[in-house]
C-alpha cells in the first residue's frame, strides 16, 4: 500500500522539511509516500528526496499538488503498446496491473491516442484510476494508479456492479471471425478483472467439439483451441447448450477440455442476472 | 520503558505542571480501551485535554460530549458543520478578511478522513492504551527541551505548522497522528478562552513512539545542563 499524508498550506521550505520528517520516521522504512500539498511546496522537494533516498514526481491534483516519494530503485513501471493492435494493449496493460498492488502505478505509452483512450477506459472499469497523461516526443502517456474496485453495496435503488460478462456463440466454427471474437473478448474481459462466461448454442457447440477448435486458425491469431484453453486456465467458464449439442450429437464425452454441458435455465438465469454484461456472437 | 514510566519522568524532568496527556481515537464503541468509562459533562476537546492533564481525567468522549464540533469534525467523530466547512463561521468571526482567506485556511487543516466513535483520553501515566498521540501544555522553555530532545538522536529540524484556529484538535493531535512527526501550535481562541492553557504556555504533539528515545535525550540534559 501507499500511505497518503496531506499536508496542505504549507509552503517552501517548511514543506520540505515536513516532508524530510516523515520520510525518515515512517512505520514502514522506505514506504512509498504521497503527500498531498498545496502549490508553493514543491520547491526543493528533489534534494528533499535525494536525501532520503527517494525519487519525486509532482502532479496536479486538483487545486493541490501530489508529490509522490518513490523508494530509489523502485521506478515507476513503464509499458510501450506502441505497434500493437486491439485487444492486444488492454490486454499487456491489465495483466501489468495485476502484478501491482493498488497504489502502485504503471505508465503506458503509445503513439495512438485511441489506444490509450480504449486502455482508459478498460482499466477505469476494473476500478484503477489515471492519474495524469501527457506527450514525450511523439509518445502519448498516461499514468495509471491500481486500485481496489469499491463493491457496490446492493441497496435498492442502487445499480449492482456490472462486473460479469456472458458472451454468446452461435455461429460456431463455420465463421471463424465470430469463433475468433467469442475467445478474445472474453480474454480482453478476463484482463479488465471481469468474471467471464462463455455460452455455446446453436451452431455455436461446433466449438465445443472435442478437436473441431484446432482446425481454426488465422494467420494473425493463435489456434482457436490454444485460445479457448489458455481461457479456461484464466478461468473462464464456458457452457454448451445441452439441447444444441444434442441436436447435433455431440455427446459428454465428446466435449473440449474445459467445457461443460448446461441447460436453458441455466442460459436464463446468466441472462437475468444483471451483474452480466451479454455480449453477441 | 512504560508509558507511566515515561510519563513520571517527563513530569520530573522538565518539571511539568500536571501530566502529559495520552489521546487515542477509538474508530468503534469495542476499540475504547477496556474499564474506560464515558465522560458524562459537555466540553471541548481542549477542556478534555486540559481536564487530564491537570485532573487526571480519564475516559472517552463521544459526538454527544463534544461541544467544539469544529474540533470533532476535523477529528472524525462527526461530519463538520456547513458553516464551518465553507468558511463562513471564521469569517464572522473576524479571522479573517475575505471567506476565500477562510476557504483557503480551512481546507487546509489537518483532518481526519475516517470515521472515529470517540476520543479517549488520559494523563500518560495512567495510560492503559496504546495512544495515537501525546499531547503537551507546557512553556516555551519546556518545548524547547522536547524539540531539542526529539532531535537528540538523529538531528535535523523540525517543521511546525498551525494557522490559529482548531489548534488542539487538528493541530495536536490530528496532524500528529496522520504524519507520525511532531507539532507544535499555539492554539486557538477557543482552547485559550475555554480551556485555561494560560498566557506563557503553547502545545506539542508527539507521536507516542519517540517518546522513550526523548526521555534518555532529557536525562543527558540534565546531566549536562542542570
Amino acid at each position: 500500500m501507499v500511505k497518503t499524508v496531506k499536508a496542505l498550506g504549507i509552503r517552501a521550505p517548511n514543506a520540505g522539511i515536513l516532508v524530510g520528517n516523515i520520510l525518515r520516521n515512517l512505520e514502514v522504512p522506505g514506504e512509498e509516500v504521497r503527500f498531498i500539498v498545496s502549490p508553493g511546496a514543491e520547491a526543493g522537494m528533489d534534494a528533499v528526496a535525494r536525501k532520503s533516498g527517494y525519487s519525486v514526481e509532482v502532479t496536479p491534483l486538483g487545486k493541490d499538488l501530489e508529490i509522490r516519494m518513490t523508494p530509489s530503485g523502485k521506478t515507476l513501471e513503464e509499458i510501450d503498446v506502441t505497434g500493437e493492435t486491439c485487444p492486444g494493449p488492454v490486454i499487456l496493460v491489465g495483466e501489468r496491473l495485476s502484478s501491482l498492488a493498488a497504489g502502485e502505478r504503471l505508465k503506458v505509452k503509445s503513439t495512438s491516442p485511441d489506444t490509450l483512450a480504449d486502455i482508459t477506459a478498460a482499466i477505469t472499469a476494473a476500478g484503477s484510476l489515471v492519474l495524469g497523461q501527457g506527450t514525450e516526443g511523439d509518445r502519448h502517456f498516461i499514468t495509471i494508479e491500481k486500485a481496489e474496485k469499491k463493491e457496490k453495496t446492493g441497496e435498492p435503488g442502487v445499480p449492482v456492479n456490472r462486473d460479469r460478462v456472458l458472451v454468446v456463440q452461435s455461429n460456431g466454427t463455420g465463421n471463424a471471425e465470430r469463433a475468433y471474437a467469442t475467445f478474445i473478448f472474453a480474454k480482453v474481459a478476463v484482463s479488465m478483472g471481469k468474471k467471464v462466461t462463455v455460452f455455446l448454442l446453436m451452431d455455436g457447440v461446433s466449438i465445443a467439439r472435442k478437436g473441431s477448435a484446432a482446425g481454426v486458425k488465422h494467420p494473425a491469431f493463435a489456434r482457436l483451441d490454444l485460445l479457448m484453453d489458455e481461457m479456461v486456465k484464466a478461468g473462464v467458464t464456458i457452457y454448451a447448450c445441452e439441447n444444441s449439442a444434442a441436436f447435433r450429437g455431440i455427446t459428454e464425452k465428446d466435449l473440449a477440455p474445459g467445457v461443460k454441458l448446461a441447460g436453458a435455465a441455466t442460459y436464463i438465469q446468466l441472462l437475468s442476472d444483471p451483474s452480466y454484461a451479454v455480449v453477441n456472437f | 520503558m512504560t508509558y507511566e514510566e515515561i510519563g513520571k519522568e517527563l513530569i520530573e524532568l522538565l518539571g511539568l505542571k500536571g501530566s502529559p496527556v495520552a489521546v487515542k481515537l477509538a474508530r468503534t464503541p469495542a476499540d475504547v480501551p477496556a474499564g474506560y468509562e464515558k465522560v458524562t459533562k459537555k466540553e471541548r476537546h481542549c477542556q478534555f485535554v486540559q481536564d487530564a492533564r491537570l485532573k487526571g481525567l480519564t475516559g472517552y468522549v463521544t459526538r454527544a460530549e463534544h461541544l467544539c464540533k469544529g474540533g470533532a469534525a476535523v477529528m472524525g467523530i462527526e461530519p463538520s458543520p456547513d458553516l464551518v466547512a465553507d468558511g463562513t463561521t471564521y469569517q464572522k468571526l473576524g479571522n479573517f478578511k475575505t471567506v476565500e482567506g477562510a476557504v483557503e485556511t480551512v481546507h487546509a487543516i489537518p483532518k481526519l478522513d475516517e470515521t472515529y466513535f470517540a476520543s479517549v483520553y488520559a494523563p500518560l501515566d495512567k495510560a492503559a492504551f496504546e495512544p495515537d498521540v501525546v499531547v503537551f501544555v507546557v512553556t516555551p522553555r519546556q518545548a524547547l527541551r522536547l524539540s531539542q530532545a526529539y532531535l537528540h538522536v538523529s538531528g535535523g529540524r523540525i517543521a511546525s505548522d498551525y494557522s490559529g484556529i482548531q489548534s488542539l484538535c487538528a493541530d495536536a493531535v490530528v496532524a500528529v497522528k496522520q504524519r507520525g512527526v511532531p507539532n507544535m501550535t499555539l492554539g486557538c481562541n477557543g482552547s485559550r478562552k475555554y480551556s485555561g492553557i494560560a498566557e506563557d504556555e503553547v502545545i506539542l504533539g508527539f507521536p507516542p513512539k519517540d517518546l522513550g528515545a526523548m526521555v534518555e535525550a532529557l536525562r543527558t540534559f540534565k546531566q549536562k545542563w542542570g
